[in-house]
């Protein structure tokens, strides 16, 4: 691999894996970025074993019913119950299932197509590379979650609209990343060697290069599943990302904000889980990156 | 790092911008002077949620419009201050002849629009024969070329008008006869409505185009300036006919402040005297609040769930009862409504005559929904596909949160074994896809205020499928039809209320909707504003309004 080429430490004795995992291992923040991913990705898989209530279920008599802790709260409702008199803790485990979804199936998106736009751009260069390229960089010159909304007015909103129209505001970064990493590697002794037993294009690109360009693409996915969550609680804030009932913390956020002045709970709680799932992805992609990257190695 | 901190601002900014944006006090003081403790006189500015479309009244569909034609200009026929009961406007009293297809105005003398231009027939068949599309009209003294329609007057279309009048003549100066082609019960009722109102035709005359933005009536103000999204400014009419009571206030301003809560803080700050559709849930704050008041009206309107009668499910009467008993409609009015309303069923308003109060309403039971559900040849809802619930993107006076009340049905529905989903889209899509009755909408969500207080207005412009493919609900039952017709045709009153009450029974039996809530109309308002009334038809009348 890349690194593998220019770190001449320890080449004999060590597999490079172990000495990133151990980088990985040393770096704290990274550590608690990913316990929060677990914990998220846990509570998403066994969300109908940990809910307490069902989180479409409005008892409307109990709307606005304060947490716990304060002086009217009940065991019943740990975190309160929003405007419906649904059970927000339930809301919130069920929405990390729909935000888990949402940030791997629009990364995918990303991901699928972004690597082969980026890889054929950048093996074969020349002109279709540049029609490609300016195409990204249009799509780039766009504020993302505009592009995102003008793709929402086409298709209609819903959640799978929303993921298609994130995963396509994804594509350019990632395709730019496997270019880059492409052309670098395009030179090298390797793939020349390839060429030279007369592989094809599609064997040198797939088998040799791409796999040698997997160290970007893991950090950048990473920082991809948190802006995806972002993402789609934006366009469920302002409605065109999953509809009612569906549990989103996004939308649960907008539903909340007319309540803000008598009932800070509704829309106070799935921000702050926004914020640790964004923050959890966040930490790890960080500490991926100084692991992985040569470059920023002690 | 720096995207890292980023991104994290962003969370933080989505939690609390929101919060900042409610939280907003209105910094800037309003050019407009502080109001002033006279008597008489004194500025009473209006917070409303829209901007106008326009001020022709013939054209304007939209209340926001129609609120500030209600203060410059007046119809043939006034509705009283709190009712539908019709009462002389421009005409002091007119005739009917026995056949009732000929209808004979005596109007009000010493009239004169704000403009100079003095009040007659001429003007009155100038104002409501603009509209027809055979335009056969007699002028006493004037002989007016009326200029071609510059888009179609939609009331006087969607009313069927060119059905009912045949011809307008102005017999002398101050009288006018109107000739009807059909015999039309709620005609008078509708002659009070908006869009009948009286403009000045020179005014009209002098630039066709630009009247809507510069109208001129009779009415108690005159129109000052209008700054779009912004304000239009009133002043008083000092040569107003009517000497008995105001106008008094010397200027009327109508802001628009979008956004519910910020007008509402507006309100509260002083800025603003009146304060249009709050929150629901700011009511509590405004009653707890010293300076404030408020006023309230039971809505002349229905908020009503109905079925896609084009697909053979609906059309199994055992399926539309099984939704009826399944949905807990008082819990909706409690807490959605928050209180604002009653649960309705009839989809008439219990103020308004031909109200059957004999008809038993649907309980909420689940137990009898799931009855007629395997009745209806789906027991336990296991075969059943998951269906749609089409909800309202926008709060309307007859339904506050379309969406909540919506999210609360689909889950009624579970607990009797019908999956449901909701469906939204923008308002204007929502009411051109409902229209065609698509394949993917099973329940819709709609509703409708009352325009002159006539049964006529409700049964058969909502419900009465045969009468039109343009009717919402299409809703086809001979009977139904039939009695619609007949009410139409009758003059006397009573019989009418009859003839109605017989309809809602057949509506009821048929279960054509679901009658979900009337809604109570509430508004906050400054204690030193006096006299301000709401009205059914949900027009805003400022003339007999001051300041203290």
């Amino acid at each position: 691999m890349t690194f593998l080429l220019t770190n001449k430490k320890n080449p004999e004795d060590r597999h490079p894996f172990v000495d990133q995992l151990e980088q990985l291992w040393r770096n704290k923040t990274a550590v608690a970025g990913m316990v929060v991913i677990a914990l998220f990705v846990l509570t998403a898989l066994l969300a109908p074993f940990l809910s307490p209530h069902d989180p479409v279920d409005a008892a409307l008599y109990d709307q606005l019913k304060p947490p716990i802790w304060t002086k009217a709260g009940s065991t019943n409702n740990l975190l309160g119950t929003d405007d419906l008199g649904r059970d927000i803790l339930s809301r919130l485990i069920y929405g990390a299932r729909v935000s888990l979804l949402v940030a791997v199936v629009t990364v995918g998106i990303g991901v699928l197509f972004g690597s082969l736009l980026g890889a054929v751009s950048g093996y074969y260069k020349g002109f279709l590379d540049t029609i490609i390229m300016r195409f990204m960089d249009i799509l780039l010159a766009f504020p993302h979650i505009l592009l995102a909304i003008v793709i929402m007015a086409y298709m209609g909103p819903g959640l799978r609209n929303a993921m298609i129209a994130i995963g396509i505001v994804y594509i350019p970064r990632f395709a730019r990343i496997i270019r880059a990493s492409v052309l670098e590697e395009h030179e090298k002794d390797y793939v020349i060697a390839s060429k030279a037993i007369g592989a094809k294009d599609w064997r040198i690109i797939f088998a040799a290069i791409l796999p040698n360009c997997l160290a970007p693409l893991i950090v950048q996915t990473t920082l991809g599943f948190a802006s995806a969550i972002l993402d789609a609680a934006a366009l469920g804030f302002l409605g065109l990302g999953a509809q009612p009932p569906t549990p989103e913390w996004g939308a649960m956020i907008a539903m909340g904000r007319s309540h803000i002045l008598r009932a800070w709970w509704v829309m106070t709680f799935p921000g702050i889980a926004i914020l640790l799932a964004v923050l959890g992805f966040n930490l790890f992609g960080d500490g991926l990156r100084d692991a992985l990257d040569p470059r920023l190695r002690d | 790092m720096i995207r890292k901190v980023g991104l994290i601002l962003c969370g933080l900014i989505l939690m609390f911008a929101v919060t900042a944006c409610e939280k907003k006090e209105p910094e800037k003081k309003t050019e407009e002077p502080a109001p002033t403790a006279t008597k008489e006189g004194g500025t009473l500015v209006f917070g409303r949620g829209g901007d106008s479309v326009g001020l022709d009244p013939a054209y304007e569909t939209d209340g926001n419009s129609f609120m500030i034609c209600d203060n410059i200009y007046e119809a043939l026929i006034f509705y009283q201050d709190e009712s539908t009961a019709l009462e002389p406007g421009l005409a002091e009293s007119w005739d009917i002849s026995p056949d009732g297809k000929t209808y004979t105005f005596y109007l009000r003398k010493g009239v004169k629009f704000h403009d100079g231009t003095p009040f007659n027939a001429d003007a009155v068949v100038f104002s409501i024969g603009r509209m027809m599309k055979e335009r056969k009209l007699k002028f006493f003294s004037m002989e007016w070329d009326v200029p071609p329609q510059e888009r179609p007057p939609e009331y006087w279309v969607s009313m069927e008008m060119d059905d009912t009048v045949d011809s307008i003549e102005a017999v002398d100066d101050y009288t006018v006869v109107f000739k009807l082609k059909r015999v039309d019960a709620p005609f008078l009722a509708n002659m009070g409505m908006d869009f009948a109102d009286i403009i000045s035709p020179t005014a009209f005359m002098n630039n066709p185009k630009e009247f809507l933005r510069n109208p001129v009536g009779t009415g108690p103000f005159k129109f000052v300036e209008w700054v779009k999204d912004d304000k239009i400014v009133l002043e008083k009419n000092e040569n107003y006919w009517d000497t008995s009571g105001g106008p008094y206030l010397d200027k009327l301003i109508f802001r628009t402040i979008p956004e519910n809560s910020v007008r509402f803080l507006e309100l509260k700050a002083g800025n603003i005297h009146i304060c249009q559709f709050p929150n629901p849930a700011d009511i509590p704050l405004a009653k707890e609040d010293p300076n404030l008041k408020l006023v309230s009206q039971p809505g002349m309107n229905i908020g009503y769930l109905s079925f896609n009668y084009t697909k053979s499910l609906w059309q199994n009467i055992h399926m539309r009862r099984a939704i009826a008993f399944a949905i807990n409609r008082q819990a909706i009015v409690d807490n959605i409504y928050q209180g604002m309303g009653q649960v309705a069923k009839n989809p008439i308003p219990p103020t308004m005559w031909g109200y059957n109060d004999k008809i038993e309403d649907f309980p909420y039971d689940p137990e009898k929904a799931k009855l007629e559900l395997a009745e209806g040849g789906y027991p336990g809802g296991a075969d059943l596909p998951e269906i749609t619930l089409w909800s309202m993107p926008v709060p309307r006076p007859y339904n506050p949160e379309g969406l909540k009340v919506g999210v609360a049905m689909i889950s009624d529905l579970a607990k009797v074994g019908i999956r449901a989903k909701i469906v939204s889209y923008d308002w204007g899509t929502y009411l051109k896809r409902q229209r065609e009755q698509p394949k993917d909408m099973d329940l819709f969500q709609l509703g409708w205020t009352g325009d002159n207080g006539d049964p006529d207005n409700f049964l058969a412009v909502l419900f009465d499928g045969l009468a039109s493919p343009a009717i919402r609900t299409q809703w086809k039952n001979e009977e139904y039809h039939k009695l619609m017709l007949e009410g139409k045709q009758t003059i006397d009153q009573a019989k009418r209320a009859e003839i109605y009450m017989r309809a809602l029974q057949v509506f009821h039996d048929e279960v054509a909707a679901i009658c979900v809530a009337h809604s109570t109309v509430i508004w906050p308002m400054r204690n030193n504003v006096m006299n301000f009334k709401l009205h059914p038809t949900a027009s805003v009348r400022m003339k007999n309004v001051r300041l203290e």
